[in-house]
């Protein structure tokens, strides 16, 4: 079986080719045969139920049984191999509908809930949300992600660079979306936790009160257990309140969203802190089953340039943003560099300005193309006036007394190694200088704190220094201890860290339950397959992407208010109606093709469905051409395309965007509609040479038949 | 014309319906399509008696047929060697325009498939010189199929019946 090739299908079209070549002649056999057939059908086409494949593998046993029939048996053999090799995919196919292979038709996922880290059905969300229907679309994506509001504000949204609208013109607005939703949602008092299951009779430890733990403890709590989170800040949040300013991220939508895992029953123990204030054969003692850590990487590595341990002004960028994150305002100092290139770097030089510093510039090695951080927040920087020196090393701080009075740095230029995606920097000789500073803040990233984990020696480690962990299920190398986060992943997302947890709860679940655990991935589920929304081809179009209204920049500039003001309702409305809905259309091209090469009419412009060599599209130039003939409806494998007759017109829609609708000619003898005039004359035009119809005889298939046998009867002999 | 004719007593024919079960049998058909139809034409009351008439109407393969002339992808074809007008499947898109096109109503829509079906006489039966399902399963023996030439002597005969006993008469 090749590698892309899912095994489902792949059974399928085995037992097809054995049925077909006629290799199955014992009845019995044969008839066992199509009966996996059918169930299997049912696995590929969403349709299976928890009873499917346990009937699959007992027809399986069926043919096995009987060894004098060696055709039947060798299938059984056949299929009992896949299934033995295979059966989490089998079964991530009933409970997930999703074939990441995309081998599966119907069960093709949308690329932007592939990208996912938490794997949110976004597609469905997006489609409740331009409904209106919020506390619907919140309730979708708690069961993926439970901080719908944070991540609507601060995610690195890899959904959007997947998006196919992008392909288009501009990638759907999916972060913001859900921040909206869940903010009416909250505000409405519909933002709801889902019913929790039966008590399990069993506590789990969490250690870190960060997105990964937090979000490890949700699904835990869920599922029933009791839950205790430790964390050595004195609030929740972790990296996300302490990491991310309020000016991006304000600390009441972290509180609220936190407050939700309290309604569960989850407790906290804040200013404790794993290794000094509690060691593991305490909490052991005190009867927890299992144990998460979500410690995360809260470590800045050090510049390792001269003068960097002289001066009480070096500061890390990091102990700068949980200081102020915990309500220190003290302003570092007048001028002040800061060195690196990430996120982290353009945070502590936003929040210096906030501070009151005058002067802020960020020193990166690179050029603005290789900068790591968020292109969004480089522009805002520039825009709040942090100025930046590209291909700039620092090499030594230089100061008297105590103070800073400089960073010297060296210039560089950029040379491609090989071996290597990125261009390093490379010093330029002799083209040093002094570029003036009170305080440098190094932002070069962060490492695991390694320190407090000191009294577990057996637990594995990476050559980068983050806990090592089977990465499908979060497992340690110590039984019954789960991590992720950046304690795994290094300095990451917010979304990854949810992503990890929530794998990490699920492992931890069957962990305590007895159950193996999974060799595969989990593969993200989708949810449902929610209706699509009508809509004209030309308003489907016409819709842009709407900008971010922002804070004026004297107050950004001055304050830690939040800067995107956000959508107002009408824009988030419009905006969810630019989903191109690729849950359902699986954008395989059969529509163009046959309207193009079989039909030879090409009315569909739509470029945007080839992924490596994407075309012009225009939805709205269907209706010039298309004669609604309804080929490319019937030959649509998801029902994505879909001709319809309503009153008297003829619509053809693509995921609910009306390409086309033109008026129906009816038959004049029993009313059926049978088409619009531009078919009709479509098929007149190629007739024509065969014979002349008399024109205002429209009369449809059926009446043409009986009133040809009518006719029939009146000519027979006497 | 196909060099076949399927011949239909309509003196004979009961309106059983057999041969449109047959035929959807034979060819594997959901609901919907009816390759070959029995239309009830009647009942009218003629000489005081109520009378119908059953018609079988299956695709009269055409010498010049409009579906094939319609078809823009090919899938509708005549075979060269006997006439008989039949659908290639895999080049069928379901534009429906045969449909459209026929003025008998021959060829059918299939909704499971998604592509047109139509009457072709059961042509790989007649390749092995098998009658058509239809033909095999009539109740009263009134479908005939075969080369026209040899149709034209049942005609005669039954003319000829008709002509001698006047008090029968078709309707």
């Amino acid at each position: 079986m090749s590698v892309s090739q899912c095994p489902v299908t792949e059974s399928i079209l085995f037992i097809d080719d054995v049925i077909g070549k006629g290799g199955l002649t014992h009845p019995r056999s044969r008839r066992i045969a199509e009966e996996i057939h059918s169930l299997l059908d049912d696995v590929a086409w969403g349709r299976a139920g928890d009873d499917h494949l346990p009937a699959v593998l007992a027809l399986i046993q069926d043919l096995l049984q009987d060894a004098n029939e060696p055709e039947g048996y060798q299938l059984g053999e056949h299929l009992h191999q896949t299934m033995q090799l295979h059966g989490e995919v089998f079964e991530s196919h009933v409970t997930t509908h999703n074939c990441p292979t995309e081998t599966c038709e119907w069960l093709t996922p949308a690329p932007c809930q592939m990208a996912c880290p938490a794997g949110i059905d976004v597609p469905t969300y997006v489609t409740l949300i331009g409904q209106g229907r919020d506390a619907e679309a919140i309730d979708v994506i708690r069961q993926d992600n439970p901080f719908p509001w944070v991540c609507g504000l601060v995610c690195t949204r890899p959904c959007e660079f997947m998006c196919v609208r992008g392909r288009m013109d501009t990638p759907v607005s999916i972060k913001f979306l859900k921040a909206f939703a869940a903010e009416r949602a909250m505000s409405e008092g519909t933002y709801r936790n889902p019913e929790k299951g039966p008590d399990q009779g069993k506590r789990v430890c969490v250690i870190g009160a960060g997105p990964g733990g937090l979000s490890a403890a949700y699904y835990l709590a869920l599922k029933g257990y009791g839950v205790h989170v430790l964390e050595a800040l004195p609030t929740a949040g972790g990296m996300i309140m302490v990491g991310i300013p309020r000016y991006r991220l304000p600390r009441e939508v972290i509180d609220r969203e936190v407050a939700m895992l309290e309604e569960l029953g989850v407790t906290f123990a804040f200013n404790t802190r794993f290794g000094e204030d509690v060691t593991l054969d305490e909490l052991k003692s005190q009867g927890y089953s299992a144990f998460f850590f979500a410690i995360g990487a809260h470590k800045a590595y050090n510049l390792g340039i001269p003068g960097e341990a002289d001066f009480p002004q070096t500061v890390e960028a990091i102990d700068l943003l949980r200081r102020v994150a915990l309500g220190e305002r003290r302003m570092p100092g007048k001028r002040v560099v800061v060195i690196g290139g990430g996120n982290v770097a353009i945070d502590a030089a936003r929040t210096c300005l906030r501070l009151g510093c005058p002067e802020v510039t960020i020193a990166y090695r690179r050029t603005r193309h290789e900068m790591p951080a968020d292109e969004e927040e480089v522009e805002q920087a520039e825009e709040e006036g942090v100025h930046f020196s590209f291909l700039t090393i620092p090499a030594k701080i230089v100061g008297k007394d105590k103070k800073i009075n400089g960073l010297r740095c060296i210039r560089a230029e950029l040379v491609k190694r090989e071996g290597s995606s990125r261009m390093s920097p490379v010093p330029v000789l002799g083209s040093e200088y002094i570029m003036d500073a009170d305080v440098v803040i190094s932002a070069i990233g962060q490492k695991v704190d390694q320190l407090c984990m000191g009294d577990l020696e057996t637990m594995d480690w990476t050559r980068r220094g983050t806990i090592d962990v089977n990465m499908v299920t979060m497992e340690t190398s110590i039984a019954g201890i789960f991590a992720a986060g950046d304690a795994v992943t290094g300095p990451a997302t917010v979304i990854e860290a949810i992503g990890g947890g929530k794998r990490a709860a699920e492992a931890i679940d069957r962990y305590l339950l007895g159950i193996p655990q999974p060799q595969m991935p989990p593969v993200p589920v989708r949810r449902r397959r929610e209706a699509c929304i009508e809509l004209p081809a030309s308003t489907k179009t016409v819709i842009k992407r709407p900008t971010m209204d922002m804070l004026n920049l004297d107050r950004r500039r001055t304050t830690f208010q939040q800067v995107e003001l956000g959508y107002t309702e009408n824009m988030v409305r419009e905006e969810a109606r630019r989903c191109l809905r690729c849950d359902i259309c699986r954008r395989c091209g059969k529509c163009v093709e046959i309207c193009r090469d079989k039909m030879g009419i090409s009315a569909l412009e739509m470029g945007y469905l080839d992924f490596d060599h994407p075309g012009p599209t225009d939805l709205r130039v269907t209706e010039e051409r298309c004669i609604a003939c309804g080929a490319c409806a019937a030959n649509c494998p998801n029902d994505a395309m879909k001709i319809e007759d309503r009153g008297d017109e003829r619509l053809l829609m693509l995921c609910g965007t009306i390409l086309n609708r033109q008026k129906l000619v009816f038959c004049n003898s029993c009313g059926k509609a049978m088409g619009p005039m531009k078919y009709l004359d479509y098929i007149r035009k190629r007739t024509k040479s065969v014979t002349q119809v008399p024109d205002g005889a429209l009369i449809c298939d059926n009446c043409a038949r009986t009133k040809t046998a009518r006719f029939n009867v009146g000519t027979l002999p006497a | 014309m196909s060099q076949y004719y399927l011949f239909q007593d309509t003196k004979k024919c009961i309106g059983c319906h057999a041969c449109e079960v047959q035929c959807k049998a034979n060819k594997n058909l959901p609901i919907g399509p009816r390759l070959c139809q029995i239309i009830q034409v009647g009942p009218k009351m003629i000489g005081g008696l109520p009378r119908a008439a059953y018609i079988f109407m299956p695709c009269f393969h055409c010498e010049n047929p409009w579906c094939v002339a319609a078809c823009p992808t090919g899938a509708m074809q005549q075979r060269s060697s006997d006439g008989i007008v039949f659908v290639d499947h895999n080049l069928c898109v379901g534009c429906k325009t045969c449909i459209s096109a026929c003025p008998w109503g021959a060829p059918q829509w299939n909704p499971e498939t998604g592509k047109v079906v139509k009457c072709d006489y059961c042509k790989d039966r007649v390749d092995q010189g098998l009658n058509p399902a239809c033909v095999t399963t009539c109740t009263t023996h009134c479908l005939k199929f075969g080369k026209v030439e040899d149709m034209t002597q049942i005609r005669r005969d039954r003319h000829a019946q008709t002509v001698a006993s006047l008090e029968h008469c078709a309707f």
